[in-house]
This record gives C-alpha cells, structure tokens and sequence, in this order.
C-alpha cells in the first residue's frame, strides 16, 4: 500500500465521507453519482492524469452538494405540504 | 503559506459557527427524544412510500447514543450505529485537514472494493429491513 500521506503523493479528496453521510441519512441517486466520481478520483491519480483525478474529485463534491441541495428541497416542499395540510385540514374542521 | 488558523479570521468564524451548530444539535437529540416529541421530521422516503430507508431510525438512534444506549440505538438503526465510527473518524480528519491546511487521506475511502462494497451492502439493508418477517424485522426501527 503506498504512502497517501507524502504531499505529493496525495491524491485530491475524494468526498467519500459525505457521501457515506447521504446514504445513511437517506439513500440518494445523486448520492450515488458521487460515489462513482469518488472512485475515479484514485484511478486517475495513479495513471498520472492528476487534472483528470482533480476534476474527478471536483464532481465528486458537486454531486454531494447537489445530493443535500435535492434533500432540502424534499424537506421544504414536505414541511409546505404539512403546513398546508394542517391549516386545510383546520379549514375543513368548520 | 499554510495560515495559522488564529490568524486566519474567516476560518475562525468558520469553526465557531460549527461549534455553535453542533452544540445546538447536541442539545436538541440530548434534551428531546424523537419518539415522543412532535416537531422532529421523520424522514420523507418513509412518509411517501411507507418503507424504511438505510437512515430510518437514525434520530431516534442518535438519542438513545447520547445516553449511553449503546443496544436500544443498534436496535434502531444497526447500520448507521456501525458506520458512525468511520463517519466520525472521516469527518474529523476533515476538519483537521481544514484547520491545519494539511491533506491526510484515509486509504480505506481509496479503496474500490471498499467503497462497493459499502455501497452494496447499503443497497441490501435497505431491501431486507423492509421484509416484515423475521429475523429481518430486527433491522427496522422499532415503533
């Protein structure tokens, strides 16, 4: 297994940990995107093609974020839809 | 130039308002139990379809580890209360990197069949604790 810690052997940060993070909290295909880029990242980096690994890392971080972006939207639309089922559901109480 | 993280003043409100947030969300899983408390969201995949999904559990599971219920957490949410230790470790190594400006790697998230691996066993979790027979409805949350 070869050394990740030397500077210039390090390869660019995957972003594996989040998108751990997104599956335990709510399996996400956009999750799953970011795991694919995260595996390339190390691929790359040892063919020597340190921008294509850069870039791939990048994406790999995009997806993540898009990943929670996505979540939140599901959860502002879902507390919207609570909201305005608990005031229709008042409405229709009279 | 690696900047000393004192010294570095958009780094330094960085890292307060973290420990602002993760001292809130300490406060909030330790104070309140998501069973019983009403404003907690439970997740939208089990609201829609009515199956669990691989996080289902987790508030609850988080809960229960903050006072020590190591067993009634594992209950709730066996994979999540197996993976924090790797989550912790990742994010922490993370942050580290952050404050040091150093770039520490774990080999294991380098590591392909590692990664697939996880990910498959994910994917399996979340078909077999929706199986409404035992043993497999020891992997869902307990009511």
């Amino acid at each position: 297994m070869e050394n990740l810690n030397q500077p210039q052997a390090t390869p660019p940060d995957n972003h594996l940990v989040w998108a751990i993070l997104s599956t335990v909290l709510c399996c996400l295909p956009l999750g799953i995107v970011s795991i694919i880029k995260s595996t390339k990242v190390k691929e790359l980096w040892l063919q020597g093609d340190h921008a294509g690994a850069q870039k791939a890392a990048n994406d790999a971080k995009k997806f993540a974020i898009w990943a929670a972006v996505a979540a939140a939207i599901v959860w502002v639309l879902y507390i919207i839809l609570m909201v305005v089922g608990i005031a229709g559901g008042a409405m229709g109480g009279y | 130039m690696p900047v000393e993280p004192w010294v570095d003043t958009n780094k330094t409100i960085k890292l307060t308002l973290l420990v602002f947030g993760l001292g809130g969300l300490f406060l909030l899983y330790y104070l309140f139990n998501p069973s019983q408390s009403t404003f907690f969201l439970s997740c939208p995949i089990k609201m829609v379809t009515g199956y669990h999904c691989p996080g289902c559990g987790s508030q609850r599971a988080v809960y229960q580890l903050l006072h020590g219920h190591i067993l009634a957490a594992f209950r709730l949410n066996p994979l999540m209360v197996l993976t924090l230790p790797l989550l912790v470790y990742g994010l922490g190594l993370t942050l580290y990197n952050y404050i040091f400006s150093t770039s520490h790697r774990i080999s294991l998230f380098y590591n392909n069949a590692f990664i697939f691996g996880y990910f498959a066993i994910a994917i399996l979790y979340w078909v077999l604790r929706n199986i409404p027979y035992a043993p497999f409805t020891f992997l869902a949350p307990t009511e």
